[in-house]
């Protein structure tokens, strides 16, 4: 393919590209705008304006191994391992 | 104790619940415990705002386990909090008790980057009406700039499937890792911050593109890096979520 050809492959894709992103929106397209305004009220001053009493005396974290065991949603999430098994997402406490 | 002195033991404490009360402080350790947990309470907020899909992977006592962790070992750089969290991406990858969770690493610089997007400057993003009256010859000459909140997130995971289960669905679908790659844009045109899914290798032509190259040159990168990379697929999302700021005709 010379430089001209190759030229205007790109030029064709070009607009390809653009008679593509001025067609209408497709029902994905769509619900991600729908997710984009629900998410927009998210603010720093909304999720941290209510903290300022949460302190206590207690000494809040401390490093006990049972906390490391994940128990939220990626037990949803299935790992395949090299070998060929696979998983859950599932976390142990890091053993020594 | 000299004042540099002083104020960097006070501000090591405060992230380090078993450190002595720093000296100076005046009344007993339950006072200064209440300003640290504060602190960590704080942060650790923050974070999981900033963080809902990880919290939401590991669930509540691990989040606050491993933030606590974060906190202690990256405090606050800046007091400037919107840049804070930055690096839990990089911590979560080298954190041993997520090490059999290895997409992790990639959802967090995924919900970075919906942050600093959300955070960056407002820019108008380009004209695209432009691109039709220029001339085919030189269309491959074009040069990009990109949009400030544009960032791209490629991983070996299927990171907008879990990202989207976890944000949207009451109930998470089930996913396989071995679902395959996926490469995301993230942008915020206007008020909103846009996630969408791109082909694979457009990560290596929006990083050509970002540093100057001309499209044709960034498409070539590109297709030589993954032959699955589709150009008009990726134009296509890049024109219609708007992750231009400036399209530039060549002059030669």
């Amino acid at each position: 393919m010379d430089r001209r050809t190759a030229n205007l492959a790109i030029a064709s894709t070009v607009m390809t590209a653009l008679a593509k992103a001025t067609a209408p929106a497709t029902a994905e397209e769509e619900m991600e705008q729908c997710y984009g305004i629900s998410k927009a009220g998210q603010n720093d001053c909304a999720s941290t304006g209510d903290t300022t009493c949460a302190g206590t005396s207690k000494v809040d974290y401390d490093k006990n191994a049972w906390k490391y065991v994940a128990k939220g949603t990626c037990e949803k999430i299935t790992v395949k391992l090299p070998d060929g098994s696979t998983r859950t997402g599932s976390l142990v406490p890091a053993k020594s | 104790m000299g004042t540099d002195a002083s104020q960097r033991a006070f501000a090591r404490a405060l992230t380090d619940p078993d450190a002595a009360l720093p000296p100076g402080v005046i009344g007993s350790a339950a006072r200064f415990n209440i300003h640290r947990n504060n602190i960590i309470a704080s942060l650790t907020a923050l974070l999981a705002s900033r963080f809902p899909v990880i919290r939401r992977l590991v669930g509540d006592d691990f989040f606050r386990a491993a933030t606590g962790t974060f906190i202690a070992r990256h405090p606050p750089q800046s007091p400037v909090l919107v840049e804070f969290g930055g690096a839990f991406a990089v911590f979560l990858a080298a954190f041993e008790p997520a090490a059999s969770l290895p997409y992790l690493t990639d959802i967090a610089r995924m919900e970075w980057a919906r942050h600093a997007a959300y955070h960056a400057a407002d820019v108008a993003p380009a004209d695209l009406s432009s691109i039709a009256r220029l001339d085919h010859d030189r269309m491959s000459l074009l040069r990009f700039t990109m949009h400030p909140s544009a960032a791209i997130v490629a991983s070996p995971f299927p990171i907008l499937s879990i990202w989207r289960t976890n944000s949207f669905d009451a109930e998470v679908r089930p996913i396989a890792l071995d679902a395959g790659s996926e490469t995301v844009l993230i942008v915020r045109p206007h008020l909103e911050v846009i996630t969408a899914s791109l082909s694979a290798g457009s990560d290596i032509f929006i990083t050509a593109l970002a540093t100057g190259a001309t499209l044709g040159d960034a498409a070539l990168a590109a297709a030589d890096h993954d032959p699955a990379f589709d150009l008009a697929a990726t134009l296509a999302v890049l024109f219609r979520k708007q992750a231009f700021a400036a399209i530039i005709p060549s002059t030669i």
